[in-house]
């Protein structure tokens, strides 16, 4: 065997199959974003909980959230 | 000067009252006016004061009773007060009259009288005078000597009586000059430059009677309506006798016509006379009635006999040039000598005659051998041409049946199946040169190309649109060898226009290799996945290269082979289906060095193999020679249990992979069945049987080094192919059925027909109206809509 072109497929490793914030799927994209993939990428809170990034910093962004995760209400931080 | 008569008959009055000693003091101030008159240079005034001097010495009339010396006497009245004292004295101290009322006047003896014969001796002086300038004899009488006549004569009041004796006398000579030309040289150019020195004579003489005459055209003429001037009167004169000498107006016309003629034919005339006559012709009002209609007709048969002689005779990108040439002769006829206002309708004659009679057989001659040869400038010349007789549309449907039928020809061809697509691309990038320069990028015309090509992509069913998936995967495997990356991205990017002729576009996603990758592209977003499918190429090449720098990759690697991986982004790519192999040890080796790597540089994501996509290239010893075989991971890993195995029941192969059964058949019947028969298979046959068995061919031959095995591109069987329609369709139902509830949801009541009808108007693709009618069962039954209690035909939407 000399060359071996192979092909692998990757999707995002998170413990839902939805964001829950936009209940999109995670292989999908958040609804401001036409495709998926790295154009919108998911963001792992310090708890663990993943959204769509676009997702995320909205509801942080947001007046009433306080940043908090929405899942959990553990106060918002990126995963390192 | 504007109201002489009115001026004179205050002088009378004023020279009535006042007194005879009044004359001679003011002839005093008569001379300081003159003086002033002279000061404002004013040329009528000029006269005036010519004529003071000059006619003491005639002796024609007292000075004193002239109306012109009067006339003169009030303006030397009022310019006492103003200008002449003005002259003399400083303003302020003019205003007091004071050196009046030194001044004695007198009233003048008498009144002025007319020498007896005036009228009749002055008009002789004038009369003698026209006719030599008619005769062009030497003038007798100085011109200013005439001028002032003429004058006279008007302020007089004789300027009706004037005019008419004028006129009577210039229609003898132009009559005579006029009949003159009757019977002249039949040589219809002498005649011609014999016409135009008459009318030039003519037209000289008439200028130099108006000259002398001025006079009377600024007063008289001016003041009394319905009396043209003398020139008009002259060209209507003109007109008159021209037009009862026929003979001469038809022979100048017809002489005209002979010339043109003559040119068109490529003989040189005389443009000059040519302009000098038709000139004529504008000034004296007939150029449009008595040229310019003969002119037309003419035009008009003469090319509609050239245009038929030629159309024979030549073909069509020859004809085409010619009128061309035609037009433009035309054109610049009318600016050398024909009347501007011929234009218009001269060329519209000429384009009528050359061209729109033509149109169709000139797009039956020549535009299929034009287009075929793809003679970029001819065509431009019959867009340009076309376009001028409002005949695009024509051309638009000779395109746009020239594309089907060139076409047609490339896709009905089954023969021709292999090149088909690299056909329709030099088709179509041929057609978008030609669109581009010779039809001006014309919006009707690149839809009409768009149009043609969808209708032929879809003459054959699925056909084409498999082709096109064939072609490309193709393209893209090859992709590594051979194209540049540019070179490869523009063929996409052809593909991908054919790809949007075609309507079945979702049978893309039955294929079962790299095109199925297509499968989301049906609709708006499918350049943006396939952009995003690039992307994934690009970053996986970025991604391959600090692979093999990384550490993994440098210490724990086992050597050997080169690893190459496309990573997916799950997104942008149809899911396939996972496909279960046993992988030997080694692979299993890379590959988890492989995801270990990629795991650590992207966090938060899952990497699958999707072994089914694999390919490799294989080193293989024959005993005939060493051979590289290209071949898919499936073919490998079988192919790789030959390197321990002599033989190997399928039973035997099947356990070792763990191949699903029916990818496996298809695998071995690629390696022992196929072109490139790399295994053997006993018994021999085209189907894999449960209890066959394979050995490694010790005979194979084959000419090339490097060989291809085709993996699956084996030929659909019939099983297979109502399978991949079935799958389309299942894929399409959907579809079906949003459209019917949109439908219904809008229209709540419909008929079947009107419901079907808007269904094939909305759907994208072929369908069965039998399969419609499925659909819309099956909405029933989930309550979607109901069958009308009444009639059975109808439909109402359940909200």
């Amino acid at each position: 065997m000399e060359r071996w072109h192979a092909v692998a497929s990757w999707t995002w490793d998170a413990q839902d199959e939805t964001c829950g914030i936009c209940r999109m799927a995670f292989d999908g994209c958040c609804p401001d974003c036409k495709l998926p993939g790295d154009d919108c990428p998911l963001m792992w809170g310090a708890c663990n909980h993943a959204f769509h990034l676009h997702c995320i910093l909205k509801w942080v962004n947001s007046q009433t959230s306080q940043a908090h995760c929405p899942m959990c209400r553990r106060e918002w931080q990126f995963k390192a | 000067m504007s109201h002489p008569t009115k001026r004179s008959a205050t002088a009378s009055t004023d020279a009535s009252s006042s007194s005879a000693a009044a004359a001679a003091t003011m002839k005093k101030a008569k001379s300081q006016a003159v003086a002033c008159s002279l000061d404002s240079k004013n040329s009528l005034s000029h006269h005036h004061h010519h004529h003071h001097r000059q006619h003491p010495d005639d002796a024609l009339f007292d000075p004193a009773a002239s109306p012109m010396a009067l006339d003169d006497d009030l303006k030397s009245d009022d310019q006492n007060a103003r200008g002449a004292v003005a002259a003399n004295l400083s303003r302020k101290k003019a205003t007091p009259p004071q050196p009046a009322k030194k001044l004695l006047i007198k009233l003048r003896k008498g009144k002025p009288t007319m020498p007896p014969n005036f009228e009749e001796d002055t008009w002789e002086t004038v009369r003698s005078a026209i006719s030599a300038i008619f005769l062009k004899q030497h003038l007798s009488c100085d011109l200013e000597k005439l001028y002032q006549a003429v004058s006279d004569m008007c302020l007089h009041k004789m300027g009706a009586n004037l005019y008419q004796r004028i006129e009577r006398e210039c229609e003898t000579h132009i009559s005579a000059a006029l009949q003159s030309l009757v019977g002249q040289s039949p040589d219809l150019v002498v005649f011609l430059s014999l016409v135009e020195r008459c009318w030039q004579d003519l037209s000289d003489q008439m200028l130099m009677i108006r000259g002398i005459a001025l006079y009377l055209d600024r007063t008289y003429v001016k003041q009394t309506t319905n009396v043209r001037s003398l020139w008009d009167m002259g060209l209507q004169l003109f007109r008159k006798h021209l037009s009862l000498c026929q003979e001469v107006e038809h022979k100048t016309v017809t002489g005209l016509l002979r010339m043109i003629e003559s040119e068109r034919l490529g003989e040189a005339v005389d443009r000059t006379l040519l302009n000098h006559l038709l000139k004529m012709f504008t000034a004296l009002g007939i150029y449009a009635e008595s040229f310019e209609k003969p002119f037309l007709e003419c035009t008009s048969e003469f090319y509609a006999a050239e245009g038929m002689k030629y159309m024979q005779q030549s073909d069509a990108p020859d004809y085409l040039k010619h009128v061309e040439t035609r037009l433009q002769e035309e054109h610049e006829r009318c600016l050398l000598y024909l009347d501007a206002s011929t234009r218009k309708a001269l060329i519209a004659t000429a384009e009528k005659q050359l061209l729109e009679r033509h149109i169709p057989a000139i797009l039956d001659k020549g535009f299929t051998m034009l287009m075929d040869a793809n003679r970029i400038e001819d065509l431009q010349r019959m867009y340009t041409l076309f376009s001028r007789v409002n005949a695009l549309e024509s051309l638009r449907q000779a395109l746009s049946s020239y594309i089907r039928r060139t076409g047609q020809g490339i896709v009905m061809d089954e023969e021709k199946d292999k090149d088909m697509v690299s056909s329709l691309l030099i088709f179509k990038a041929s057609l978008d040169t030609i669109w581009e320069q010779s039809f001006f990028k014309n919006e009707a015309f690149s839809n009409t190309i768009k149009d043609a090509f969808e209708h032929l992509i879809n003459i054959r069913q699925n056909r084409p649109a498999e082709l096109i998936a064939k072609f490309l995967d193709e393209k893209l495997r090859a992709g590594n060898k051979g194209t540049s990356e540019e070179e490869l991205e523009g063929t996409l990017d052809k593909v991908l226009v054919l790809f949007r002729f075609i309507q079945g576009k979702d049978v893309f996603d039955a294929e079962k290799s790299m095109i199925s990758k297509l499968k989301t592209e049906c609709g708006s977003q499918f350049t943006n996945k396939l952009e995003g499918m690039f992307k994934d190429i690009e970053l996986s090449k970025e991604i391959n290269e600090s692979f093999k720098q990384s550490s993994q990759a440098r210490s724990k690697l086992p050597s050997g082979i080169e690893m190459s991986v496309h990573v997916l982004t799950t997104g942008y790519w149809p899911t396939y289906p996972p496909m279960d192999v046993r992988l030997p040890h080694e692979l299993n080796v890379y590959q988890d060095i492989f995801k270990e790597f990629y795991l650590s540089k992207y966090s938060g994501r899952r990497l699958m193999w999707q072994n089914s996509l694999g390919h490799c290239v294989l080193k293989a010893e024959f005993p005939k020679g060493k051979k590289e075989l290209a071949v898919s991971l499936f073919q490998t890993v079988v192919l790789m249990l030959f390197n321990d195995a002599e033989k190997l029941s399928f039973q035997d192969i099947k356990d070792a992979t763990s191949i699903e059964d029916k990818e496996l058949r298809r695998t071995l019947q690629s390696l022992a069945c196929g072109k490139v028969r790399v295994l053997q298979k006993i018994p021999k046959g085209r189907d894999v049987e449960d209890d066959d068995s394979f050995v490694f061919n010790d005979t194979f031959m084959a000419p090339l080094y490097r060989i291809k095995v085709n993996a699956i591109q084996l030929k659909e069987t019939v099983e297979e192919n109502t399978s991949t329609t079935e799958r389309v369709f299942q894929d399409r139902q959907y579809q079906v059925d949003a459209a019917i509830v949109r439908i219904m949801k809008t229209r709540k009541v419909l008929s079947h027909t009107l419901l079907i009808t808007e269904l094939f108007q909305q759907l994208k693709f072929p369908i069965k109206p039998a399969d419609l009618k499925k659909r819309i069962e099956s909405l029933i039954d989930r309550e979607y809509l109901e069958r009308d209690k009444n009639n059975p035909q109808i439909y109402n939407y359940l909200a």
